[in-house]
């Protein structure tokens, strides 16, 4: 059985073909890119953050670039599989990434364990940025903090008694809870879940008193009052929530996006690089994208490859300085 | 109660529409397909399409996937019972009783029975779905890490019923799955264990490649080294439905398999694959004739079979009326409505009511479809029987190593699948039951986590299971059963000396 992306490739390439023997020669001679299909392998699987942006975007890419441009899925160990792929795969352009930030992460925690990491950031091309999201604080319901304020107070009263969930260590909604517990100068207990909504579960349940939600995720929960949004990571209030200060605005000094990003591996020719580049660019700008990110609740923030670049060296930074600081859960105890 | 009757009226006027019911008939027989095809399961059918519905709007979104997961239950039995290869994870059990049942001539009634099983279960669990979706949920919600701790520890005790021969082969079979089950990233400290550097093995070792390669594979080994093809007696066409005899001793497990699948399928964390293995242990420590089971009895097909399409609708319960996902399968269908802006929980039931009553609606419409799809094709599903065995196996392995690839995109899965086929094989030749493996392989993980996830909650606190009525509970039932399993063991002393290793395993 062939998958859907599969089938779509083999069609496309099919049309490709056909449309190879009949152009002139004249365009031919020119070797444009892209002349081919284009892959776009998300590390996740369907229905992530990263698919639900990569999608719109392959739409609106296709027609800027007037190929298809297929969105593949290659999950597995919280997107290392699919990455490292993309990383050892040919540089011509044609297959692309949309990652999200544990593109960052996974390296640094491979080194802390002395693994052979499944790849290194620099063996690829930042494109542009997408969205980046920042995470709010999500407590539930059952408990009494009605501020981050009355929290911090009463996390210093008993510390290590507060637990809170994330969906896995060392990722998107791990960090940015250890971020603020270093800068509130508190400590609590940590139980890690398998994924978000597993997270979600164990808050709205009851067995954890909170942990650092998407925003999209904790939207109905609010409204259902299960739970409470107290601050949130960004630069500026959460569009959703404005009620709910900045962590910054508080006096912390943390700030941290789950973001996404499209990638292309490294030694790409410049040329097609910046044939990428514009086409994500004006991708972007399509009211069709605009609209589909809206409705997933996912704030576009466009930054085009080299501040792109700056962007992810200073986070990248920033979240290995995080990690080493949790360093190895085992070797606390 | 009026006010139910009137939603779920509205609900039927959206299920009815032509273009609607063209939606959900096209889900159940995709749905079927998946289901059959092996390493194919409903997550995979579902992920699969999950870009298609896109474009459609969100009540045919989730009509088409809502169809493709229960279709996909259904047709997982088929493979089993006249192959011995599991269509997807949740139909292991089935292959026991139902394959021994096609060696005796009954595949038809088999088939018919998983069929109608599965139509009842899910007709139950759409009705649950509907009047008990907000009550439930707050349930479901109560249910943290010791709780699933607890559920977990009885499915253990209720894996010593299981085999049917001698019990330090299946103690063996079981330990070597829990084994299985601790490969992979450590959740709670981010080791990775026995990977050996190969990364897709980080998340482990999946049901499905283990469950196609230890069931199917190992079949096709088994018919190659005979010689000559397993002695399959194909039926006669009146006796493709079940006796009056085989309807009787059903109507039982049926029930049974209804109440419990749909309960568990409520417990948020891919509790459906538990669902079929409870059940069948239920029904053969409840049957007054525990040795049949292996050798080809009904209620080892419609127990499971059951649980299994009412722990799928069940499963829908957390996600209309709380918005969490159970499971992958509902994870991603609550992106598919995502994707048009409605986020399933409370409000969506108030805010789009023709979404929620439309489904439920057309659920029942669905499982309709299938009844009307599967009762005829039982017929055409057993003339697979007269295929030679020179083209069909072929045929057969080379839709394992594609469905088993198209889950993930991964050839490790590949080789996982046709390791284990090998591994199989062996195991067979010496006498060890299979079943156990697949149930230890699937508990090890979640068992893990669920327990130290307690542990962290309490700070290695082990009152805290004590603490919590639900697990307490579900304890106490626990080391019941385990009682009453030493029972035999200890008042007929000889009798279980006598048989440890010199009984052979029935196969």
């Amino acid at each position: 059985m062939l998958t859907d992306g599969d089938t779509l490739i083999m069609l496309a390439r099919l049309a490709a073909a056909v449309c190879l023997v009949l152009t002139p020669l004249s365009a031919l001679s020119q070797e444009s890119f892209p002349n081919r299909p284009i892959s776009v392998v998300v590390p996740f699987p369907p229905g992530g953050m990263a698919d639900l942006s990569a999608r719109p975007l392959s739409v609106s890419m296709e027609q800027v670039l007037k190929q298809p441009v297929v969105v593949v899925n290659k999950a597995g160990a919280s997107g290392a599989v699919g990455i490292q792929n993309v990383a050892n795969s040919k540089p011509d352009g044609y297959t692309i990434m949309v990652s999200l930030v544990s593109f960052s992460t996974i390296p640094e925690v491979d080194e802390m364990f002395g693994r052979k990491p499944a790849y290194s950031r620099d063996q690829f091309t930042p494109i542009a940025l997408l969205a980046a999201d920042p995470p709010v604080l999500a407590v539930g319901a059952g408990t009494p903090w009605k501020s981050v304020k009355e929290l911090v107070e009463d996390a210093k009263k008993r510390p290590g008694e507060i637990v809170y969930s994330h969906s896995g260590l060392y990722g998107p909604s791990h960090l940015p809870m250890e971020m603020f517990l270093h800068a509130a100068g508190v400590r609590m207990r940590q139980v890690p879940a398998v994924g978000g909504g597993p997270a979600m579960t164990l808050v709205l349940g009851g067995n954890a008193a909170m942990w650092s939600s998407p925003p999209a995720m904790a939207l109905q929960h609010v409204q259902s009052q299960k739970i409470r949004v107290l601050a949130s990571w960004g630069a500026k209030r959460h569009a959703a929530f404005p009620d709910a200060p900045t962590l910054k605005e508080l006096g912390y000094d943390v700030e941290f996006y789950v973001w996404s990003g499209v990638f292309a591996p490294k030694g790409v020719a410049e040329p097609t690089v910046t044939i990428l580049r514009d086409a994500v660019r004006k991708a972007v700008a399509f009211p069709e994208f605009k609209t589909s990110m809206a409705k997933v609740q996912t704030p576009v923030m466009y930054l085009d490859g080299p501040e792109f670049k700056q962007f992810l060296e200073k986070d990248a930074r920033m979240l290995s300085t995080a990690i080493k600081r949790i360093g190895r859960i085992e070797d606390k105890k | 109660m009026a006010d139910t009757f009137q939603n779920l009226l509205l609900g039927f006027q959206v299920a009815l529409q032509w273009n609607v019911l063209g939606y959900a008939f096209a889900g159940c027989v995709i749905g079927t397909l998946v289901g059959m095809m092996p390493g194919l399961g409903p997550l995979a059918g579902i992920s699969l399409l999950l870009p298609a519905t896109f474009g459609l709007n969100p009540i045919i979104a989730m009509v088409l996937l809502g169809g493709v997961y229960y279709g996909a239950m259904y047709g997982g039995s088929t493979t089993s019972i006249l192959m011995r290869i599991p269509g997807e994870a949740a139909s292991v059990m089935t292959c026991v009783d139902g394959y021994a049942m096609t060696q005796n001539g009954r595949a038809g009634a088999a088939l018919a029975i998983a069929a109608i099983g599965s139509f009842v279960a899910g007709t139950f669990g759409v009705i649950g779905l509907m009047l008990l979706a907000p009550t439930l949920a707050a349930l479901a919600l109560r249910f943290g890490p010791p709780e699933y701790t607890a559920l977990l520890m009885m499915g253990f005790f209720i894996l010593a019923y299981m085999s049917g021969g001698s019990m330090p082969k299946t103690l063996a079979m079981a330990a070597f799955g829990l084994l299985l089950g601790m490969i992979g990233i450590d959740a709670m400290t981010g080791y990775t264990r026995f990977s050996f550097g190969v990364i897709e093995l980080g998340d482990g070792v999946g049901i499905v490649p283990v469950a196609v390669g230890l069931f199917g594979i190992s079949e096709i080994l088994m018919t190659a080294a005979a010689g000559e093809g397993p002695k399959v007696r194909i039926p006669k066409f009146r006796e493709l439905m079940p006796s009056a005899r085989e309807f009787k001793d059903s109507v039982g497990p049926i029930a049974r398999g209804s109440l419990l699948g749909f309960l568990i399928g409520i417990i948020p964390g891919s509790a459906h694959v538990i669902s079929s293995f409870v059940s069948y242990g239920l029904e053969r420590r409840l049957s007054k004739h525990p040795e049949r089971f292996g050798k080809g009895a009904i209620e080892g097909v419609a127990g499971p079979e059951s649980a299994n399409n009412s722990a799928a609708t069940g499963a829908f319960v957390p996600m209309m009326a709380l918005g969490i996902p159970t499971g992958p399968v509902t994870a991603v269908m609550i992106a598919a409505v995502m994707v048009h802006g409605i986020s399933p929980g409370p409000t969506m039931i108030q805010n789009q009511p023709e979404l929620f009553w439309g489904f439920v609606a057309s659920m029942y419409v669905g499982n309709v479809v299938l009844l009307i799809l599967n009762l005829p094709l039982v017929g055409l599903f057993v003339n697979l029987l007269r295929i030679p065995y020179a083209y069909l196996y072929p045929g057969i392995l080379c839709f394992c190593i594609l469905g088993c690839y198209s889950v993930s995109n991964s050839v490790v899965d590949v080789w996982i699948m046709l390791i284990m086929g090998g591994v199989g094989y062996a195991l067979r030749k010496f006498g060890y039951d299979l079943a156990p493996v697949a149930l230890g392989l699937v508990l090890a993980p979640m068992l893990e986590l669920s327990l130290r996830q307690s542990l962290a909650m309490s700070a290695g606190d082990y009152t805290i299971f004590l603490q919590r009525p639900i697990a307490l509970t579900m304890l106490c039932l626990g080391v019941l059963l385990l009682l009453l399993g030493l029972k035999p063991l200890l008042s007929k002393k000889k009798d279980w000396r006598s048989k440890v290793g010199l009984d052979e395993v029935p196969d």
